[in-house]
């Protein structure tokens, strides 16, 4: 099992997560410091470039460049240790890693225009970076704490009834290397819900399924990105469940933006709510649903957990 | 006497062009089993584009291994979601959703911009901000669908993240320009450029 670090990390920005769903971020923070985790948020950090890489405008050498750039400045800060809160910059920066540290040609090429441009700071050599050992998934890091959240004080959410969709570009991207747990029954969120006292329904018909943004088909291809999205949606109603945790802002952005959309054209209700992780584990917690989980941003609110959490005596810090 | 033409292997000839390129590109995973597809399907069986268009993974990579060329131009690779599930179940390593990102690539290097002209806003927004943005082309149609809710948010988006205690979406100026003239040095720039172009040149014929 690979080791996973609780310092010197760099909460890696995602675009999506910024303009979407920025509750992501400041749950991750009150997270990290409950649980005692040392990281840093960084202005100069760059967007991935993932979203334009998967609708094709990005080649592989400009986002392999602006993945050095960004690499250099966490080296810079002394915070090598990257964990990222979407499952596309996951993705990307270990690729954009293995491609700088294995091929000599590329790295040349880009670290001559890192001279060019007078940003010596910039330049790469092998090893800088290690894709198994310095980038991570935040989930990853609270993964890893399993142990100190089960004794943190929670409030009870165990009547909720709760599925997990894991997201693709963390489980079958560099399903070879490193993503932890099982790749035909993905269950590291389950695990994290676990560890706040709550069951999950584990195993569903399409429980490995994409979410539907496919990117492009979002936009140029709405009605075919849809009916992707709603054959998970037809599973998750048959188990009935009010709640789906996600691990990237993209899925949960495809979920919680066009499920009234869905739920129009297929004149069907699916009383179903989304949230990071991030989001369900501070809840749990007791973090304020506004100034910390964000879900104003949100476009399902989220009832039922914050139910629960209004019949919950306040939790004992 | 004519010589006789036998059909022989012809060593050293190359009769791999494409697969050979899919193979060597900087986007395949160095190991990618293209040659090694034995057509048994499972990639189709798992593909969302499979099971809701006329795409066939299977099939897309049975034309790849004929070196069908005209793969390029067929609108069915933008069918794809990059989801990797193919990826992530075949048997012998092959990965048809690699394999059109490739694709997608020589089209685009071959300068046909249709399918992607109107995602150009994701990367002008990454060199004047440093991060990317939804297309703005699809802005009003996501207002549309979602309601009005949507835009009345992203209006207060400053203000919510402030009271979440976050900083700015921005990056400072000077890592902008830095960013602006390393990917000018990639042609990255050029390519956008090129797009650009191509999208006054479609404006003006309507």
């Amino acid at each position: 099992m690979k080791k996973i670090p609780d310092k010197d990390i760099l909460i890696f920005k995602s675009c999506l997560i910024s303009g979407e769903y920025p509750g992501v971020e400041s749950s991750t923070k009150y997270l990290f410091d409950k649980l005692g985790v040392e990281y840093v948020v960084e202005d100069r950090q760059s967007c991935c470039t993932g979203l334009g890489y998967y609708y094709d405008l990005f080649d592989q050498y400009s986002t392999t460049a602006l993945a050095a750039r960004n690499f250099a400045i966490a080296r810079e800060i002394g915070h090598k240790n990257i964990a990222t809160m979407c499952s596309t910059c996951y993705a990307i920066l270990k690729k954009s890693c293995n491609i700088l540290n294995e091929n000599d040609k590329v790295r040349n090429k880009i670290n001559q225009i890192f001279k060019d441009s007078k940003l010596d700071n910039l330049i790469y050599s092998p090893g800088d970076m290690d894709s198994e050992g310095n980038i991570f998934h935040v989930a990853e890091v609270l993964w890893s704490k399993k142990a100190e959240i089960k004794d943190l004080p929670m409030i009870d959410l165990s009547e909720l009834k709760i599925a997990t969709h894991h997201a693709c570009h963390y489980f079958k991207v560099h399903y070879k290397e490193d993503s932890i747990g099982n790749k035909r029954n993905p269950l590291l969120l389950d695990d994290l819900a676990n560890a706040c006292g709550t069951e999950t329904i584990g195993w569903y018909d399409h429980k490995k399924t994409t979410c539907g943004a496919g990117f492009r088909q979002r936009y140029a291809n709405l009605d075919l990105s849809l009916s992707v999205t709603a054959d998970k949606l037809m599973s998750l109603k048959e188990n009935d469940v009010d709640t789906l945790l996600h691990m990237c802002p993209n899925c949960q952005m495809q979920f919680d933006r066009y499920q009234p959309v869905i739920e129009k054209n297929l004149n069907t209700k699916f009383n179903l709510a989304h949230l990071n992780i991030a989001q369900f584990l501070a809840l749990a917690m007791g973090a304020d649903p506004y100034k910390v989980v964000g879900i104003q941003t949100h476009t399902v609110s989220p009832d039922k957990v914050l139910e629960k959490i209004k019949q919950a005596s306040p939790v004992a810090v | 006497m004519d010589i006789m033409e036998f059909k022989t292997i012809k060593i050293g000839k190359n009769n791999n062009k494409l697969t050979d390129s899919i193979i060597k590109d900087l986007k395949t995973s160095k190991d990618i089993g293209v040659l090694k597809c034995i057509q048994c399907g499972m990639c189709t069986s798992v593909c969302p584009a499979s099971r809701h268009s006329e795409y066939d993974s299977r099939e897309i990579s049975k034309r790849v291994l004929e070196e069908d060329e005209s793969l390029i131009y067929d609108d069915i690779i933008w069918n794809c979601f990059y989801c990797y599930t193919c990826h992530s179940v075949c048997p012998v390593g092959n990965s048809v959703s690699e394999i059109i990102q490739v694709l997608r690539q020589k089209a685009i290097i071959n300068e046909e911009f249709e399918q992607i002209v109107t995602f150009l806003a994701f990367g002008e927004s990454l060199l004047e901000l440093g991060i990317g943005s939804i297309p703005i082309e699809y802005y009003s149609e996501l207002i549309e669908v979602i309601g009005n809710d949507y835009p009345e948010f992203k209006n207060k988006l400053d203000e919510i993240r402030e009271e979440l205690g976050l900083g700015s979406l921005n990056l400072p100026d000077e890592d902008v320009k830095d960013i602006g003239n390393i990917l000018e040095k990639t042609g990255f720039k050029d390519r956008l450029e090129k797009i650009r172009a191509y999208k006054k040149s479609i404006n003006s014929e309507q």
